[in-house]
């Protein structure tokens, strides 16, 4: 366990630390700091983690627990697979990344990502024009931003994200009930999330 | 007479490259499996794929993402021999 696994970057005022189900079997999160940011991490054993669908897992339910610790916290999230060989690598590029994690952090300080799926129930028929329109006109007002996603299955009519703030999302939800009704028996809806704003943040670091 | 050979034959090799590139990415699609892994996962949330199909599929369309990212990879660097 000599090498650090990277989840995300938050202010480093906001100090982390808490035990928990972390990737390739660690089982305590903390944050390393440099100046003003730090990068909350565990111990990890390999720089090259292999994406299983249970650390995948619990790369995610961390940054979910980061998310809600001590009454909810903005981290920049990392995609999985973030390794580092040891401090100083990682603190190089704390360093470096500086300008990057300010403009991330503004942009997604106090907001949250959430996924809506539309899948065509067998047999249904649906103008899927129209369906695109009605969901912008319900679901846009409330979100800062959103983003589209693939269309990876034939059956799949919408794939969206959207930045929404925290406040807003039982209004998100509401809106995802009153959807379901409106097309009852010819979509199915999936609606993901909270997430850490993955979608939305643009911050490239290379692991050392 | 060889360079002049050389130089006739020059874009029929460019052909046949070209038409083995489009062949092996009809027969190792990486996104079109990629889309098959995501598919799986999706019809299984909604539970219209039973857990024991959904992980069959998953350990079939992984395998066949493997070799494909393989076959991509050879072929990319070079190192694909095509028998005849």
């Amino acid at each position: 366990m000599s090498h650090i696994y990277v989840y995300g970057v938050v202010e480093a005022s906001d100090d982390v630390e808490f035990e928990t189900d972390a990737v390739g079997d660690a089982d305590r999160v903390y944050t390393i700091s440099h100046r003003r940011y730090a990068a909350v991490v565990s111990d990890i054993d390999t720089t090259e983690p292999e994406e299983t669908d249970e650390d995948a897992q619990r790369h995610d339910d961390v940054l979910r627990e980061i998310m809600e610790y001590e009454g909810g916290q903005t981290i920049v999230p990392m995609r999985f697979g973030m390794a580092f060989e040891g401090n100083r690598e990682l603190k190089n590029v704390l360093r470096n990344a500086q300008p990057a994690f300010r403009r991330a952090l503004r942009d997604i300080d106090g907001k949250i990502e959430l996924g809506l799926k539309l899948v065509e129930e067998e047999d249904a028929d649906v103008d899927r024009e129209t369906v695109e329109d009605d969901v912008a006109d319900r679901f846009e007002p409330i979100a800062e931003q959103s983003v589209p996603n693939d269309l990876f299955s034939d059956r799949l009519v919408f794939n969206r994200s959207y930045l929404v703030e925290k406040d807003d999302q039982e209004a998100f939800g509401d809106a995802v009930g009153e959807l379901e009704e409106a097309y009852e028996d010819r979509l199915i809806v999936q609606y993901t999330g909270p997430f850490a704003p993955y979608s939305f943040v643009d911050v490239k670091i290379g692991a050392q | 007479m060889f360079v002049l050979d050389d130089l006739l034959f020059r874009p029929f090799i460019g052909i046949v490259d070209a038409l083995h590139s489009i062949a092996l990415d009809e027969l190792y699609d990486l996104n079109e499996l990629e889309d098959q892994l995501k598919e799986n996962q999706l019809l299984y949330e909604l539970g219209e794929r039973p857990e024991a199909e959904y992980r069959e599929r998953k350990a079939e369309l992984e395998e066949e993402i493997e070799i494909a990212r393989e076959v991509h990879e050879r072929f990319s660097s070079g190192r694909v021999e095509v028998k005849r």
